[in-house]
């Protein structure tokens, strides 16, 4: 081969090497693990996910303006799960074990909240000794949803959470009696004790500790995410949170909570 | 010159107006709020008016939004998730009302879920009454809004702004109040839309809305309200000819007796109309086609480019292979002719495809035209068609087997097995016509984009198209026409003809069998019996020698009728699906609950299918059912969906055209990663299929 037809195939190789490097390249930039420690809480660190990073004022929920109880009971509140962080984040999960918490914090009226619920859902069987999910429900939008995460964690009770966001992926919740009785018909629950629950100290306690934990961890939105000590906001692939949550086993994610 | 001048004074008045309003903007009373702002939403209160002109008893103002790059906020009615923006305005002073307008909205799906709301930029106009006529307006908004991307964003501010005495326009303003004040729908009264029908199905399972205008529609969307406890899916959309009748279905999603007070508001391009409805209990049937935008010239000669090579690999395709054969026997034969004899004998056959091709074509625009919906290859959904297909296919594999070819009435001999003479060209004529007819239920490479292009088409779009598709289909008679000598390569007849009858009659045989089989799916195997029974009958018939003429005829015309109304009879209504084990992985075919599957996060494979498909046979057995894909479909993470169109189903049609597709096998996946679907091409390789189950599965991924 004589060296002109050499330098031809080499400057068409370097075309299509250069074309396919800049067609793949981009889509490969943004799975880029990059981490920015937190001031608080210490010991936790917030993936950076493009466009969520922005700059948002801590969220507020769109409430009534609260009167001087419910302030002071909030205050109580953070002051309570601040104290200690892991154990308001993954409540009951066996932190000994080999598994990376999870935490998921949702609502029911945010779409991709939904998505996730059932992705997170359908990690957890398929690695069941490799992570531990606790769910977290942060009703930001008003009343209705207020009343559906109350219902979200009386179904949490009985073992339904995930049951639960399924039936109500499309159809709006009803706060209606018969519609919760049929509902806990659909699920397969104890109505009453539905009922019950959602109108008991312990998910009203449940609540207030998943809204100071927001406010702690300064999460703009839902869905919200904390694995192991890194808080993920907004939407991430699932390999990502694969590649965290393999980080988090390399580094001990525990040292957050020793900290706290 | 006179331009010229005209057009200084323009420029001169512009610059000052420009001036006036730099200074009105720049006076001690900007008629604006402070903005709030973060990286999802930019809000502003803004007023047309800079002060409350005495004896003024309103005021128009605006809530002007501007959403953030991927952001998205909310109409009054949400849709399935979401939240609409409110105003609190406690705390203003001099404000008696405040009512807050919608301009008309667009239609958003994210992961499966419809909203209804806007990006960009939007101004909310507001009408505000004063208390006192004349005083000023001190307006204290308190704002609560919800914006959502990926993650959702409420936001909770307030907003002030001060209207002392005074008059005065804010040009700026006043025109972006006016702007978006002009998109919020009109009331009945003085809107050229007009909804005539209201009327949920029989089940409760979908709203459907008749209306019609005087203008045609364009980009036309509709939205249903009936409060916060009812929800809807996609509506499938359809238009008349000229556009001005509209026919909508919606699923409904979430239905409760106890529903709002119900509207409709209708969205076109630049018009609206929201409009309080009546229901009805009596849905109109679906007449139009979809409001699909119409074609260029350019595309049309493409598309046809397409057809014409789809309807040339449709001959070797495994339906139209032994209508070759038939053609193949009748050259044997007929190696006396002479060149003309031949020439004429293949443009005959290619006239044939043709005809049937042409009126193939006018069938449809005419269906089109009454408002069936059609498609490619329904023809074999009619027990008729199907038992007349089997006999004729019976009989010529009888014919090529030689069971009554020597006592065979002469003029049927000439019209079956074609020999010389003229009546051999009406043979030429039928095989031709019989190889397009066989070609209907075969989809080939290319074919499925072209048919359904013409379809979607006018009249002269459907006859183009299938012109080209013919053309394509007869190219091989055409290519002999024009070379008769090619003829002459083929061997000298010999024994060996006798092979190749019994090589082609058994494939005929097998493509009479495997109308036998799509018969026992389309009208039942009694049915199936009895005519297989009665075309045995025929056969015999025909090929007992001693038998008198009259008898003979007598009983094969019989035969036939009997066989034709006889299957129209006996076909049994209903499908039995007692073929569909519980074993199997593929569920019945929901398509109103596909959208909520994939809202699910759960991904769902669908698979059009007819026994009367080779296509869809090939596929299944190739690919479907075959590892790795079996594998995945059965895996238990993929809702693997049959759509059994052998017999006709409206509910099917619907979902074909709904993807623009008109002929099967047509394949698609929904999933969060694709929810409005990755259809997939008519022949599937099992590489295709797992790609697209993958990019339909993939929940999430940071990067588009």
């Amino acid at each position: 081969m004589d060296s002109k037809k050499r330098s031809t195939l080499l400057t068409i190789g370097a075309v299509i090497a250069g074309y396919t490097a800049l067609r793949t390249v981009p889509s490969l930039l943004p799975e880029k693990l990059e981490l920015e420690a937190l001031d608080r809480p210490k010991g936790f660190r917030r993936f950076i996910a493009g466009e969520t990073s922005g700059t948002f004022d801590a969220f507020v929920g769109l409430d009534s303006p609260d009167s001087m109880g419910v302030a002071a009971r909030k205050a109580a509140a953070i002051e309570r799960v601040s104290a200690d962080i892991c154990g308001a984040l993954y409540g009951d999960l066996d932190m000994s074990s080999a598994r990376i918490p999870l935490a998921s914090f949702s609502d029911y009226y945010c779409p991709f909240c939904r998505v996730q619920t059932k992705s997170f859902a359908d990690m957890t069987s398929k690695m069941p000794d490799q992570v531990a999910i606790a769910w977290h429900e942060l009703p930001l939008l008003g009343d209705s949803s207020n009343l559906a995460a109350k219902a979200a964690l009386a179904a949490k009770r009985q073992g339904a959470y995930v049951a639960f966001q399924e039936r109500l992926m499309t159809s709006p919740f009803q706060a209606t009696p018969e519609y919760l009785a049929r509902l806990s018909e659909d699920l397969g629950v104890d109505g009453e004790q539905l009922v019950a629950d959602m109108e008991s100290p312990e998910v009203a306690r449940e609540l207030e500790n998943s809204a100071a934990l927001a406010q702690v961890f300064a999460f703009v939105g839902t869905p919200a995410l904390v694995i192991g000590r890194t808080v993920v906001q907004g939407q991430v692939s699932d390999r990502m949170i694969r590649r965290i949550i393999d980080l988090e086993r390399e580094e001990g994610w525990d040292v957050a909570c020793v900290s706290a | 010159m006179k331009g010229a001048v005209s057009q200084i004074w323009a420029g001169l008045l512009s610059i000052v107006l420009g001036c006036v309003s730099i200074l009105v903007f720049d006076g001690a009373h900007a008629a604006e709020s402070e903005t709030f702002s973060n990286p999802a939403v930019t809000a502003r209160l803004i007023s047309a008016e800079d002060g409350i002109a005495p004896d003024a008893a309103s005021v128009s103002l605006g809530l002007a939004l501007e959403y953030g790059e991927g952001w998205k906020g909310y109409w009054r009615t949400p849709g399935e998730v979401g939240l609409a923006p409110e105003i609190n305005w406690s705390g203003s002073t001099n404000l008696k009302s405040a009512e807050l307008l919608w301009p008309a909205p667009e239609r958003f799906e994210a992961f499966g879920i419809e909203n209804f709301g806007y990006s960009g930029q939007v101004v909310l106009p507001i009408r505000a009454r004063l208390e006192d006529a004349g005083q000023p307006l001190e307006l204290r908004a308190r704002v609560s809004l919800l914006t959502c991307s990926t993650v959702c964003v409420p936001h909770d501010f307030e907003l002030s702004l001060a209207l002392p005495q005074g008059v005065g326009i804010d040009p700026n303003s006043a025109r972006q109040i006016a702007t978006y004040a002009d998109r919020v729908p009109a009331v009945p009264e003085n809107s050229d839309i007009r909804i005539s029908v209201t009327a949920l199905d029989s089940r409760d399972s979908a709203l459907i809305v008749l209306a019609t205008s005087d203008a045609p529609f364009d980009e036309v969307d509709v939205f249903p309200e009936f409060g916060p406890l009812v929800t809807f899916g996609k509506p499938d959309i359809r238009l008349d000819r000229d556009r001005t009748e509209l026919w909508a279905k919606i699923p409904i999603n979430a239905w409760t007796e106890e529903y709002a007070e119900p509207s409709v508001t209708i969205t076109d391009t630049a018009r609206a109309i929201t409009a309080p409805i009546t229901l009805t209990s009596d849905p109109p049937a679906p007449p139009f086609s979809s409001a699909n935008p119409r074609s260029s010239v350019l595309k049309v000669v493409a598309v046809a480019a397409i057809a014409f090579l789809g309807g040339l690999i449709l001959n070797v395709m495994p339906c139209v292979l032994p209508v070759l054969s038939i053609k193949l026997t009748s050259v044997l034969k007929a190696t006396g002719q002479t060149r003309q004899m031949t020439r004429n004998g293949f443009l005959f056959s290619a006239l044939g495809v043709l005809t049937f091709v042409w009126a193939l074509a006018a069938a449809l625009v005419f269906l089109q035209w009454i408002g069936v919906s059609v498609g490619w290859g329904i023809q074999f959904q009619n027990p008729v068609f199907v038992t007349l297909m089997f006999m004729v296919i019976a009989v010529f594999a009888a014919n090529l087997f030689g069971a009554f070819e020597i006592t065979l009435p002469a003029a049927l001999q000439d019209r079956l097995g074609a020999s010389n003479a003229k009546a051999g060209y009406i043979s030429d004529f039928g095989t031709g016509l019989l190889a397009a007819i066989l070609a209907t239920p075969c989809s080939a490479p290319f074919l499925g984009t072209a048919v359904t292009f013409a379809l979607a088409g006018t009249p002269l779009d459907v006859i183009v198209i299938f012109t080209a598709l013919g053309l394509g289909l007869a190219l091989p008679y055409l290519v002999i026409a024009a070379r008769p000598e090619l003829v002459t390569r083929l061997p000298r007849p010999g024994r060996w003809m006798l092979l190749v009858r019994i090589l082609l009659g058994g494939l005929l045989l097998a493509t009479a069998a495997w109308l036998l089989f799509v018969l026992v799916g389309v009208a039942g195997g009694r049915a199936a019996a009895f005519i297989s029974a009665l075309t045995a009958v025929f056969i015999v018939a025909a090929s007992i020698p001693q038998a008198n003429q009259w008898v003979r005829r007598a009983v094969l015309i019989g035969c036939v009728l009997l066989a034709v109304f006889g299957s129209g009879f006996i076909s049994s209504p209903v499908r039995t699906t007692a073929s569909v084990d519980a074993m199997s992985h593929w569920q019945d075919f929901e398509p109103l609950g596909i959208a909520r599957r994939v809202s699910e996060g759960e991904t769902v494979f669908v698979d059009v299918t007819a026994d009367w498909c080779l296509t869809c046979k090939a596929n299944k057995s190739l690919v479907l059912d075959r590892d790795p894909v079996r594998a995945r479909l059965r895996g238990g993470s993929v809702i693997a969906m049959q759509a059994d169109w052998t017999r006709p189903d409206d509910n099917i049609a619907r979902f074909l055209e709904r993807y623009d597709r008109y002929g099967i096998p047509f394949n698609i996946v929904f999933g969060p990663g694709s929810p409005s679907g990755i259809a997939l091409p008519e022949i599937l390789t099992p590489q295709a299929v797992l790609d697209a189950l993958d990019t339909a599965s993939v929940r999430s991924l940071v990067s588009e």
